[in-house]
């Protein structure tokens, strides 16, 4: 064990934990975070996207020796009220069915807008990609992702 | 019964008040007004701050129960949409009795069907009470009174007072025996597109599933299980993992057998495994990888998916006797009448589940009973379960529910909070969450049935079509030995309908399960025949359907409502319409139909297709459907939408190929789903039929997908697919 600092949507914690811990993990167990989620823990599925200093990142793969002094920011810290462009969009569209894979999506997306503000539909799709969802509510992401380049937060 | 018994309602310490129904009527009469009886329990609280709370005691994993649920009795209660909350209580198997009316089971696309009338009663009530309690505080006549959008209204005077205001007051109402549902007409939420009541929790990560909860104390637990089926532990050796910092203890699991009834619908055997007991989840996993296990792996060391497949077809060839028939059983031999027999066989494997959420269950035992939190379909299923494999009080069992990452059948099952009760009970009073990884789901779970399809068609010197032979043979019983046999492929007009039966259950390599879409979505593999029967005959497969669909029959395919031709007729017509079925195609595309009866639904879905290059792109689904009344056209949209994509996975990358015994897709790189930059943009189209009740939604078009697209294939190609996943190598 050692004592790992980590700074978590501008706050700073320290945890008690194996180096060799995904990030995931400490983010739901230690910390408490548990909107970052659990899908397949081999960067797979895009569950557990959180941004490690702006970039998408699968949080199931990170060990927290990794992570350093990188700012990590999750779901819950993407904005200060739940009110971020792609939070509203997802609201608007009506995305979620059961929702599990929604944060990791919106997290992805967020990151990916901000490098890419005006995608075409096939950046949209290809960015997206990596991200499962079950339920099967692709066709809705895509859109809110559109949508979320006019809402005004 | 004394029906004043149904509803009652009771004042709240913090004011406002709670609806709740009751069973109170002596068992002889529940039985006999059993679609009287309510279960809701208590089921809406109104505070002095006007809040609505909803008691939601089914299971919401994605299928939008919640959202429609609270719109049917926000409807009635003439609430503001935005002040209705939806909570989640506790199990109760008192409160939430699990009759057909309610209690907290949640499968079969059931909710909406069954709860229709008692959600409208139970919203009209609650505004009675409060239209009540404003006409005696204004001490006016309470047919001047009237609500809307959470106030009561004074029509001469239009004085209004909000339901907040009145709350305490319509405490002290005594509950009316007698309510006005609403004018059908006059509905301005039911049928508008709402987004779903969880959404905002969803997108900030608020929103806990089972998965996500803590209590105080509690310790992580992962199991190994024996990788094949029916194997059981040799010997294992657990020094290394016990150096594994913050592993705790490990110990044994032993076999559990699920209750045995006539019909196994609920098999959930624990297999034998060793557990690992630690401070977090990832000290839990690596002791898990540092145990030295040796297996017995039985019956089944050798056994593959392969072998498996032959035995069935088989199996397929032996005579049976049929369980079911319309007309002359033996029709389909009468070579007096028949000119022509076709002959097929389809085969529809395994196929996981892969909820996004892995299973998972935490539990705590102490000296005065269980408790545990999880999300599930069955809690009754789990208080039951509990109770007899632990020798529990029902008292004694609390359970905790939580929304779930999808269900689809899955969770349905109780097996995971038994192991978790049995992991708690090992480690003393510390509460302890049990995790399945995503390796575990893959390759211990339970499955989709296995389905080898036998038909024979029988045509006459008129080429009509005289017999239908349907032969299934599968792992999974229910439903199957039933004199109505349920098949999709009987709500054509056939005079001669025979179903045989056979049981594979006892060879199986894993446990069969429900799966999206109830019975078995091999069954729809005679949509593929149908079409077979057309190409035979040179008739335009959309047409030959047509033709073939009378007004009304009495049959019944998933429901108790008898299929309506009409309705199907007018589905697979305006499916064609929209994705303008017969237009000319470049070479290489191709347009596929199939339709389907569900209960008092109607499905239809035209698949278009491009393979070129034994490369298959699915082009579009063009999806007409009748559910009767639409409740959330937003939320019925989605569900149709996610059931297709889940039919194209199963279409693209389904199966659970196992060899030696052991599954060997172990996550998502190689059980792959369907994904974005494959999904093809799905068009649905409801007509809605005002006059019918409302129907579930969420497994009506799950079956569909795979018949429409191979009926796609076949005429882009003139290649026949009989089987599934399809591969490269099936189309090159
Ligand atoms: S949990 Fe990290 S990618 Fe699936
Ligand atoms: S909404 Fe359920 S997995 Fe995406």
């Amino acid at each position: 064990m050692a004592q790992v600092q980590l700074n978590v949507n501008g706050k700073a914690y320290v945890v008690d934990a194996d180096p060799q811990m995904p990030l995931l993990w400490a983010l739901r167990d230690l910390i408490g975070l548990t909107g970052t989620k659990y899908g397949c823990g081999i960067a797979q599925c895009g569950a557990c996207t959180v941004h490690l200093d702006g970039k998408a990142t699968r949080s199931c793969s990170v060990p927290l020796s990794a992570v350093g002094s990188k700012a990590v920011t999750t779901i819950e810290g993407l904005s200060p009220d739940g009110r971020h462009p792609l939070q509203l969009a997802w609201q608007e569209e009506d995305v979620p069915q059961c929702g599990y894979c929604q944060s990791g999506q919106i997290m992805n997306a967020a990151a990916f807008l901000k490098q890419n503000p005006s995608p075409t539909d096939e950046e949209i799709t290809r960015a997206m990609t990596g991200n499962l969802c079950r339920c099967g509510t692709y066709q809705r992401i895509h859109k809110a992702i559109r949508r979320s380049l006019t809402v005004k937060p | 019964m004394n029906r004043r018994d149904f509803i009652r309602s009771s004042a709240l310490t913090g004011g406002g008040f709670m609806l709740s129904f009751h069973i109170t009527a002596h068992p002889a009469l529940v039985a006999e007004t059993e679609t009287e009886t309510a279960a809701l329990g208590d089921f809406l609280q109104i505070s002095p701050s006007g809040e609505v709370l909803f008691q939601f005691v089914k299971h919401e994993m994605g299928q939008g129960i919640s959202t429609s649920m609270a719109q049917i009795i926000s409807e009635e209660l003439c609430a503001d949409w935005e002040k209705v909350k939806v909570v989640f209580p506790l199990a109760d198997m008192k409160k939430y009795q699990n009759d057909r009316n309610g209690g907290h089971d949640t499968g079969g696309s059931c909710t909406i069907i069954y709860q229709w009338d008692l959600l409208r009663k139970a919203g009209a009530t609650a505004r009675q009470m409060l239209v009540h309690a404003a006409a005696a505080q204004w001490k006016v006549a309470v047919g001047d009174c009237y609500a809307e959008k959470h106030y009561v209204i004074h029509r001469p005077s239009s004085r209004r007072l909000s339901f907040g205001e009145l709350a305490n007051v319509a405490a002290r109402q005594p509950v009316p025996t007698d309510v006005t549902l609403k004018d059908q007409k006059t509905f301005d939420l039911i049928g508008k597109p709402k987004a779903a009541r969880l959404i905002p929790a969803m997108v900030t990560g608020a929103l806990q599933y089972g998965l996500d909860v803590q209590v105080p104390g509690m310790l992580y637990a992962v199991i190994a299980r024996c990788p094949v089926f029916k194997g059981k532990l040799k010997r294992f050796d657990a020094t290394q993992a016990m150096k594994v910092k913050g592993v705790k203890k490990v110990f044994t699991t032993k076999p559990i057998a699920g209750l045995q009834t006539e019909t196994p619908f609920m098999p959930h055997d624990i297999r034998e495994g060793v557990v690992v007991v630690a401070d977090s989840f990832w000290a839990a996993k690596q002791g898990r990888e540092a145990l030295k296990i040796e297996w017995d792996e039985g019956v089944n060391a050798h056994a593959s998916s392969e072998d498996f497949e032959k035995l069935a077809a088989r199996r397929a060839q032996q005579r049976t006797a049929p369980t079911g028939y319309v007309g002359d059983e033996n029709a389909v031999a009468d070579i007096s009448r028949v000119r022509k027999t076709l002959r097929a066989s389809y085969v529809f494997p395994h196929q996981l589940h892969a909820c996004m959420e892995p299973l998972n269950c935490t539990a705590r035992v102490t000296p005065d009973g269980c408790e545990v939190w999880m999300g599930s379909q069955a809690p009754n299923l789990i208080v039951t379960e509990i109770q007899r494999v632990f020798h529990f009080r029902e008292e004694q069992v609390k359970v905790h529910l939580f929304p779930s990452g999808g269900g689809f059948g899955r969770r349905y099952y109780p097996d995971m909070a038994i192991e978790a009760v049995f992991i708690a009970r090992e480690t003393g009073t510390m509460p302890v969450k049990m995790i399945w990884t995503r390796e575990d789901d893959h390759q211990h779970n339970l499955a989709h049935l296995f389905q080898h399809m036998e038909y024979q068609a029988a045509l006459d010197k008129d080429n009509n079509l005289y017999a239908w032979c349907e032969k299934e043979i599968r792992t999974y019983t229910w439903g199957a030995k039933y004199a109505n046999p349920e098949l999709p492929a009987m709500a054509y007009n056939i005079p001669n309908v025979r179903y045989d039966f056979e049981d594979m259950i006892p060879d199986e390599l894993v446990h069969s399960s429900a799966w999206r879409g109830v019975v078995g979505h091999g069954r729809f593999f005679s949509e593929c025949f149908v079409d077979e029967i057309a190409a035979e005959l040179k008739v335009d497969p959309y047409t030959f359907r047509m033709a073939l669909l009378k007004e009304e029959k009495d049959v019944y395919v998933g429901g108790e409502h008898p299929v309506s031709g009409s309705r199907l007729r007018k589905v697979l017509s305006l499916a064609a319409e929209k994705a303008g079925w017969g237009k000319t195609l470049e070479p290489g595309q191709g347009m596929g139909v199939a339709a389907s009866p569900y209960g008092n639904s109607y499905c239809a879905v035209v698949a278009a297709v491009t393979v070129r290059e034994g490369k298959l792109t699915i082009d579009k689904l063009t999806v007409a459907v009748d559910c009767g009344r639409v409740i959330n056209p937003s939320g019925a949209d989605n569900q149709i939408v996610g059931g297709l994509v889940w039919s194209l996975t199963a279409l693209l990358y389904g199966g659970l190929p196992i060899k030696n015994g052991r599954a060997l897709h172990t996550n998502f790189h190689q059980n792959k789903l369907m994904r974005m930059d494959e999904c093809p943009p799905i068009e649905v189209h409801f007509i809605e039929s005002r006059d019918e009740r409302p129907w579930g939604i969420g497994e009506i078009s799950s079956p569909l997908g795979v018949p429409a697209v191979l009926n796609a294939i076949f005429a882009a190609t003139g290649k026949r697919i009989r089987k599934i996943p399809v591969t490269k190598e099936v189309l090159s």
